[in-house]
């Protein structure tokens, strides 16, 4: 008996550093990102996993010094979100329409649109980018934030899945009664729909507006003249581990990447609670 | 009741369309005089009937586009076959004694304009026909003493029965213009010879039939993209499967492990996997590439354990070299950017993972278990086949995006890894490249649309196929029975 409880106690012991041991490998290059963004030493410490010594002066540099000409987060940060907010509203609209329209209305070629979506689907997203680019600069909109609002926003209905997923799931009977009682079709949409479905329209701005942020491909063929104050911050700490630069910055693009790590976490994690509430809340209501 | 619903949905879309233009026809036969007007003069139906703010709307449209055609429409469409004649050149005036750009034909703009005039004057034109069927709706209306709508009428419907239409409008106008118009030039280019040598404005560039598409799948001395075709195209499903699966299997495994009644303290596990989420991909990904750099902290490292040596005496690592070629090397590189994958993607299949693993139901288990089936047997004839089943349509759309995961390769592998294949450098390919960032480094630094154009079309291809095929072996047999009790 005895021997068996030292056996039990012996795999749990097991289980729990085999996860600390994962959990350490999953960590560890955030963990080097963290303590570097506090590192004295500017370069790519490439003796040590943890710095020699530390500093708050990267963070400084990076936020208040505009002397330094490579790393200009303030205006990145600036451009960033100037793009994420417009798009971000333009977006939104597109998907919640998008959405109510293919989940809670029944149209003739309902279908087929939705068959058009699934294969537009299939392209690489990188394709139509070069016309587009193209075409942007046919008018003038290439190295321009607008011309990348528009990009993000400009297609954004073919991202109606997973808000259509829940609107789906509000019962019929609500809009039904609402009809009955003489709501147009708009009314219902603002009034009925609109105030039940806060899990998914928190998710849907905040997946909206998260996208310019993380976007690193489409931005760099847009805003690619090379000025730095056209940046976003994507581009801009890419730009800070060229070679040329990597062994003054990478201090810096630490703390800039962490810097934005925040915001986004933040934003990251309010979103998860509501996804898992857009998917399984809908249900509940009906 | 089921057999109806599928008769409806499988309706023949042919003879929808030639139903459609019948239609048309017999209306205009049958049609009153301002029917027929009407094909003259778009709302002349409408006046008779008294809906004279929309015959004017009509009318207008109508004029735009007659004037649309006979300036923009022909300019481009005129040119559209050769793509263009008249090269640019810098002419000498004489008036302003300067030297002056000539009146040159843009290649890419005649493309662009052409297409976008076709795509205006086909919508323009099923537009019209239908204006004849609306204004012989409207004659039938008023013959059987139906209410006529007034304008106020119309506006209230675009808020209740149309109210799809007012929804749709925007989002599908923003998805023609930045997606489907864009998507139409790019197929049409793969037709040309635009490249390096033909670029607007400097130089025209014209059709050349299917000739990139032969380039594409031969391999002699004049063009090795065959060659590297089939070298990028075959990594690039090896990486969406590996990619697709490891990140599965290895992603339920851990999501069972912590979810299992025996670990202590789920939430602390869970949220250390999820923390290298919070921190956007290009920033970690960015991380990842300088900590296996060449003079990087795990080459440091692995030097110091002797890691390194060892790799290098059972031939892993080459010897002439005195680090490990983490991203650098061919076969190392791949192994890298599948195992970071890994990494990047594992915390994302455990979030999902574990919400559907809390819905399986628990009296499966219990009764395997009554049965006498082991831990590991459940986790193979239980766990595994509801979680294939239930995430079976996520896990077709995931190779679809591994297909195209750009950020990945191209953030791990930009600027460090340099091929040594010949053959491949020859058309600008390395042995890590995916399809899509072989697309991209075409277009980005070499400017040979034509040949990205085909390897997009090839993309879309690869992924039509492997789509459709999948949803058929998985939705084809009906499973959904099987876990339902």
């Amino acid at each position: 008996m005895r021997k068996y409880k030292e056996l039990q106690i012996m795999s749990l012991t097991l289980r729990h550093l085999f996860l600390l041991l994962l959990v350490l490998v999953w960590l560890a290059p955030i963990v080097w990102l963290v303590f570097n963004a506090f590192s004295e030493f500017p370069g790519l410490n490439i003796r040590k996993f943890f710095p020699d010594s530390y500093t708050l002066e990267n963070f400084r540099v990076l936020l208040f010094d505009t002397s330094d000409t490579v790393a200009r987060f303030p205006v990145w940060f600036a451009n960033t979100l100037k793009i994420a907010i417009f798009s971000c509203i333009v977006a939104s609209s597109f998907v919640l329409m998008v959405s109510y329209a293919m989940s809670r209305m029944r149209f003739h070629g309902r279908r087929s649109l939705m068959s058009i979506g699934v294969i537009l689907g299939l392209f690489p997203g990188f394709l139509a980018m070069i016309a587009v680019y193209f075409i942007l600069r046919t008018f003038g909109l290439t190295n321009n934030h607008w011309g990348l609002v528009l990009i993000y926003s400009g297609s954004s209905g073919l991202g109606y899945l997973i808000a259509k997923g829940f609107f789906d799931t509000i019962s019929e009977t609500l809009s039904e009664s609402a009809r009955i009682d003489g709501a147009t079709e708009m009314q219902v949409f603002w009034f009925i729909i609109i105030p039940l479905s806060k899990p998914i329209i928190v998710y849907t701005v905040i997946s909206a507006f998260l996208a310019p942020w993380m976007d690193f491909m489409f931005a760099s063929i847009i805003l690619n003249s090379g000025i730095a104050t056209d940046w976003t911050v994507a581009i801009g700490l890419y730009r800070m581990l060229d070679r040329s630069f990597i062994n003054t910055h990478f201090a810096r693009f630490c703390a800039g990447g962490l810097l934005i790590s925040i915001p986004i976490s933040v934003l990251f994690v309010i979103m998860q609670k509501f996804y898992v509430e857009g998917i399984t809340g809908g249900a509940v209501k009906g | 009741m089921t057999g109806t619903v599928a008769r409806i949905e499988k309706k023949n879309p042919l003879g929808a369309i030639t139903g459609f233009f019948k239609g048309v026809v017999t209306d205009f036969i049958e049609g009153d005089i301002f029917v027929k007007l009407s094909a003259l003069v778009m709302g002349a139906g409408y006046f008779r009937r008294k809906q004279i703010i929309k015959g004017i709307i009509v009318t207008l449209f109508q004029a735009v586009i007659i004037l649309f055609a006979g300036g923009f429409g022909r300019h481009y469409l005129s040119r559209i076959g050769t793509l263009g004649s008249v090269e640019y050149a810098p002419v000498f005036n004489f008036e302003t004694m300067k030297n002056e750009i000539n009146d040159y034909d843009h290649s890419f703009q005649i493309l662009l304009f052409g297409v976008v005039s076709i795509i205006v004057l086909a919508v323009a034109f099923m537009f019209y026909l239908r204006n004849i069927r609306n204004v012989r709706a409207l004659e039938l209306r008023a013959k059987s003493g139906l209410h006529i709508h007034t304008f106020l009428d119309d506006v209230r419907s675009a808020k209740d029965e149309r109210f799809h239409i007012t929804l749709l409008t925007f989002p599908c106008l923003g998805i023609v213009l930045f997606t489907i118009v864009p998507l139409i030039i790019m197929i049409t280019v793969a037709f040309t010879n635009y490249d390096q040598l033909h670029m607007p404005p400097a130089s025209l560039f014209t059709w050349v039939g299917l000739e990139n598409f032969k380039a594409l799948f031969s391999n002699n001395i004049a063009s090795s993209f065959g060659y590297a075709f089939g070298k990028v195209l075959s990594w690039t499903l090896i990486w969406a499967f590996a990619a697709t699966f490891s990140n599965f299997f290895l992603g339920i495994m851990l999501a069972s492990f912590i979810n299992n009644a025996k670990t202590k303290l789920k939430r602390v596990w869970r949220t250390g996997f999820i923390v290298s989420i919070a921190v956007p991909q290009f920033v970690t990904l960015l991380i990842v590439r300088n900590f296996f750099a060449r003079q990087g902290i795990a080459n440091t490292l692995a030097a110091d354990i002797g890691l390194t040596s060892f790799l290098q005496n059972i031939g892993l690592s080459p010897a002439h070299l005195d680090f490990i070629p983490f991203l650098t090397d061919p076969n190392w590189a791949k192994v890298m950017v599948i195992l970071i994958n890994i990494w990047i993607g594992i915390p994302f299949t455990m979030l999902i993972a574990t919400g559907v693993l809390m819905n399986i139901p628990k009296e499966l288990y219990e009764s395997a278990k009554i049965d006498g089936a082991s831990p590991f047997k459940q986790y193979i004839y239980i766990t595994m086949p509801y979680m294939l089943f239930v995430t079976a349509p996520f896990m077709i759309t995931q190779v679809v995006h591994n297909i195209n995961n750009f950020n990945v390769i191209y953030l791990l592998t930009q600027d460090i890894y340099t091929t040594t294949d010949q053959a491949l450098a020859a058309v600008n390919a390395k042995e890590i490249d995916l399809l899509v960032t072989w697309l991209h480094r075409l277009t980005q630094e070499q400017y040979d649309y034509k040949m990205a154009s085909v390897i997009g079309i090839m993309v879309f291809v690869v992924c039509a196929v492997f789509t459709l095929i999948a949803f058929n072996l998985v939705i084809g047999r009906n499973k959904e029975d099987k876990f339902q009790l």
